[in-house]
């Protein structure tokens, strides 16, 4: 079978509770800054946990006009900013028609069908609240007029989207794609998960033994996907394989075996063409949730095998909360940052081992190590699991 | 690329609701043809839904299991359309089940009903996952035992046109050796909201829940998307079925046993998408065994 054609993620941008661009972000991530604060944009007093990794002001961008009023079409846009800055990307440098724009959410504009629901009969609040509203509101920002995908595997949705802007460059759909995630902070999923006694009053302490569960945050992360013959310039790295499988076990708890996460890891080890002893580092999903990360535990040691013992392993959702659709995007823009500068951030907060949690997760600080190829995983809601194999530019 | 052939098709559409297997007879709300409405708009039926503009929606099917009590209408249709995919396969859930088949859903909308459920904390309590259109998937994974690739789409009739055109590449790469289309729109809980903007869509909405059973096949498959900057959204008629439009339009072509390639196409915000389908015998329907 022909090899596939390679896929470059040439620049990254993102909007974070720990920073509103790549290197705040990176920088935040390796001192072990915390973005977990009271949750202030939107009313909370109902709910049984009060805090998330919320942005507090979305600065970048100081000119909002023709820019719908959507928390979530504003977060991926600001990600956008930063990418744009980065990588001269606006105005378009190519034929709009071959920028494509793939985006990955479990939420959607929803906050915007809130509004609605409360009476705002805004002319255009539908249309932003349906899932893929604020990825055209993306796409009309940047100007981009070729393919506008969204995706939504819950919370896996930043890795299918990379996925899927690595196939569209590979089809010939288009010369360029903008792919990442986004998911924003509203009543709608903070009362959900609230319910769902899903939260955490602690910190989020993934691996560790006293770990409650989760809290979640908002983010945008995007990255600039280009097939290898056409990079210029500098570059994160390269995004070698994708591989994805459902559990067919339950609509909210993962299959207690973690076998649809292994299967995800091995289709995604063999789309890369590499085996378990290449890779070198492991984003974990790691939520912090007493099942998840005994599971995730698992999973790695029967997929990765003996390799899984020795390799870094850290999980950034301590710091950020859990992002949502955007999670996995930035997870993987962490990997390729730990290889190019030399650096894997802790998992924070993570103090006691849990003995069922017996690989090496990085506790305390960032970790020396230059990582060449990087394993990222996720899971979400519905069975959804996906994961990435990563490579870093030197 | 290569196309694949069809070993299946079921389409449930709200043009012909009375042959939803399992229908309920005393569905929730509303019936097919009618203009209708949840229980909680009965008051405003008259104020904001404009008697023109028809849903015809489908019932909610009824499925035995206490795993179902809790599962929305757009997940009970999904799993009728799996039911009757298989029925026009002629063969039984064992051939689908396995690591080996993929699952792509695609929907503009159908979410939108739990989410306005939760939102609204309508009827006691919506389980808060049931909000999130994986769990349509989810549950079609659960029941038939699916567990290979996935994918998730969200948008019209061109998203479902590129979910074939993924699935045709999934099995085209070997990376799985069947794979399941799966499209459900559902209008009728929204309907007000619908009726708001009712310039964008081609009345009637038709609910419908369609799912397509794919191998690999002998003939060519090409794919091209364009925007055109044109508001209309879907392609299917009569009227609007979102991400379902194609599905609907494809049983439709192998209801005629028409000969030729098979042209699908559709428009959702301005993107305008087709699919060139060479002939292949295995789309007659005659021939899908």
């Amino acid at each position: 079978m022909a090899t596939p054609e390679r896929v470059v993620i040439a620049a990254a941008g993102v909007v974070t509770p720990i920073g509103q661009d790549l290197e705040a972000f990176w920088s935040s991530l390796v001192t072990g800054a915390s973005g977990i604060s009271q949750i202030e944009r939107v009313p909370v007093e109902d709910l049984r946990v009060q805090r998330g990794g919320e942005v507090k002001k979305l600065g970048r961008i100081k000119d909002w006009r023709g820019v719908p009023d959507c928390r979530a079409s504003r977060l991926l846009i600001a990600a956008a900013d930063d990418l744009c800055a980065q990588a001269a990307f606006r105005p378009l440098p190519l034929d709009p028609a071959r920028v494509g724009v793939v985006v990955g959410t479990a939420l959607g504009g929803v906050e915007e069908g809130e509004k609605v629901l409360a009476g705002d009969r805004g002319r255009r609040r539908l249309s932003q609240a349906l899932y893929d509203g604020p990825g055209w509101a993306l796409a009309r920002w940047l100007g981009a007029r070729g393919p506008v995908i969204t995706v939504s595997t819950a919370c896996a949705s930043g890795a299918t989207a990379l996925a899927v802007g690595a196939d569209l460059l590979r089809a010939g759909e288009a010369d360029a794609v903008v792919a990442g995630g986004y998911d924003a902070l509203c009543r709608f999923v903070l009362r959900g998960f609230d319910a769902l006694r899903s939260l955490t009053r602690d910190e989020v302490r993934p691996f560790d033994r006293r770990r409650s569960g989760l809290l979640l945050g908002e983010a945008g992360a995007l990255a600039l996907l280009v097939r290898e013959r056409d990079a210029r310039g500098p570059r994160l790295g390269t995004l070698l394989g994708y591989g994805s499988a459902s559990d067919g076990f339950h609509i909210a708890a993962p299959e207690p075996e973690g076998r649809g996460l292994e299967r995800a890891i091995r289709a995604a080890l063999a789309d890369a063409r590499v085996s378990a002893a290449d890779i070198d580092m492991v984003s974990a999903h790691g939520t912090a949730t007493p099942l998840n990360d005994r599971i995730e535990t698992a999973a790695l040691k029967r997929a990765l095998g003996r390799r899984a013992h020795e390799v870094p392993i850290n999980s950034i959702k301590g710091s950020l909360g859990h992002t949502m659709g955007a999670a996995a995007a930035l997870e993987a823009f962490m990997c390729l940052l730990s290889g190019q500068r030399g650096l894997i951030p802790p998992t924070l907060h993570l103090e006691e081992p849990d003995p069922e949690c017996d690989l090496d997760y990085v506790p305390g600080e960032a970790r020396p190590g230059r990582p060449r190829v990087m394993l990222s995983t996720s899971m979400g809601f519905g069975g959804c699991n996906g994961a990435l194999v990563l490579e870093a530019a030197r | 690329m290569k196309a694949p052939a069809i070993r299946g098709l079921g389409v449930l559409s709200g043009t012909e609701a009375k042959s939803v297997a399992g229908a309920s007879a005393g569905a929730d709300w509303g019936s097919a043809g009618a203009i209708s409405g949840p229980p909680h708009m009965k008051g405003l039926k008259n104020e904001t839904v404009d008697s023109k503009l028809e849903i015809l929606a489908l019932p909610r099917p009824d499925r035995p299991g206490d795993r179902f009590r809790r599962a929305t209408r757009e997940c009970l249709l999904a799993l009728a359309a799996v039911d009757a995919m298989l029925e026009d396969g002629k063969t039984s859930r064992e051939a689908i089940a396995g690591e080996r088949t993929a699952l792509l859903y695609v929907t503009a909308a159908a979410y939108g009903a739990s989410n306005r459920a939760f939102i609204e904390q309508r009827g006691g309590v919506m389980h808060f996952a049931y909000t999130a259109p994986a769990v349509v998937p989810a549950e079609v994974a659960i029941e038939f035992g699916v567990a290979g690739p996935y994918g998730i789409l969200i948008g019209g009739a061109p998203a479902t046109l590129r979910a074939i055109e993924q699935a045709a590449r999934l099995l085209e790469a070997g990376t799985c050796d069947q794979a399941l289309v799966l499209a459900v729109e559902i209008f009728e809980e929204c309907a007000d909201l619908y009726a708001r903007h009712r310039r964008s869509y081609r009345w009637p909405l038709v609910e419908t829940a369609a799912c397509l059973w794919l191998e690999r096949g002998a003939g060519a498959l090409s794919f091209e998307s364009a925007r055109d900057g044109r508001r209309a959204a879907g392609a299917a008629e009569p009227g609007e079925r979102f991400a379902a439009g194609p599905l609907a339009d494809l049983r439709d072509w192998r209801a005629r046993a028409t000969a030729g390639p098979v042209e699908l196409s559709g428009r959702w915000r301005g993107e305008h998408a087709r699919l060139l389908w060479s002939p292949d015998k295995s789309h007659a329907r005659d021939s899908a065994a």
